[in-house]
């Protein structure tokens, strides 16, 4: 079975955030800099770059296919993926909160609830959410629903 | 057991002179691929699709899907 003009576009879309937000992820984890501040520039320089890289390439998926419909089965696909997606960020946000208690109850020793892990560990929920929303389409286009 | 919904698009397809998949699904308004899934019982369509299925035909509804 071929892919469709919307399988080829979350394959991209896929791609761009991990490639992109993965290199952001790995200088911010790798050198324990938890407690620096986030360079805005950074952040700024990845927003731009997600964007320029995702409106290039879906340009690009856009011209290969001749047919850019949207049907039913499409829009089934993606309300259960927005599901799995919302449960998951849910839980993290949860996960989140008990450690901002548990902090209060450690005097604040805890790295991951300072401010800047905290922005963090949430900049990386909500990537962790949006790669789960692609994958779990991914997934119901090949497997059927 | 449980019971599935299972249709003679195929074989409509190819008693409506080989109509292709893509001829189908610009008929009724749905991409090629839905149309492959719907094919191979991957998935269930809307009532709306199909009744539009059956209409292209120019079949009951039931002859065009069974569920047993």
């Amino acid at each position: 079975m071929s892919m469709s003009y919307k399988e080829k576009s979350l394959i991209a879309s896929m791609g761009v955030t991990l490639l992109l937000f993965g290199w952001y992820f790995y200088g911010a984890f790798s050198n324990l800099s938890l407690n620096q501040e986030p360079q805005l520039s950074t952040i700024i320089v990845l927003i731009v770059l997600v964007i320029i890289s995702e409106g290039i390439i879906q340009s690009f998926v856009a011209l290969k296919n001749k047919s850019l419909l949207e049907d039913e089965r499409d829009k089934l696909i993606e309300r259960i993926s927005y599901r799995y997606s919302y449960g998951f960020l849910s839980v993290c946000i949860w996960f989140l909160m008990v450690q901002i208690l548990l902090d209060t109850w450690f005097d604040n020793h805890l790295i991951l609830t300072t401010p800047f892990g905290i922005f963090h560990f949430l900049l990386l929920f909500f990537v962790l959410s949006e790669v789960i929303r692609f994958g779990t389409q991914l997934y119901y286009y090949r497997k059927g629903i | 057991m449980s019971k599935s919904l299972s249709n003679n698009i195929r074989k409509l397809r190819f008693e409506a002179d080989e109509m292709s998949q893509q001829t189908l699904a610009d008929k009724v308004g749905v991409t090629r691929q839905t149309i492959f899934a719907i094919e191979k019982d991957k998935y269930s369509p809307s009532l709306e699709v199909a009744f539009k299925i059956s209409n292209v035909f120019k079949t009951p509804l039931e002859d065009v899907f069974t569920y047993e």
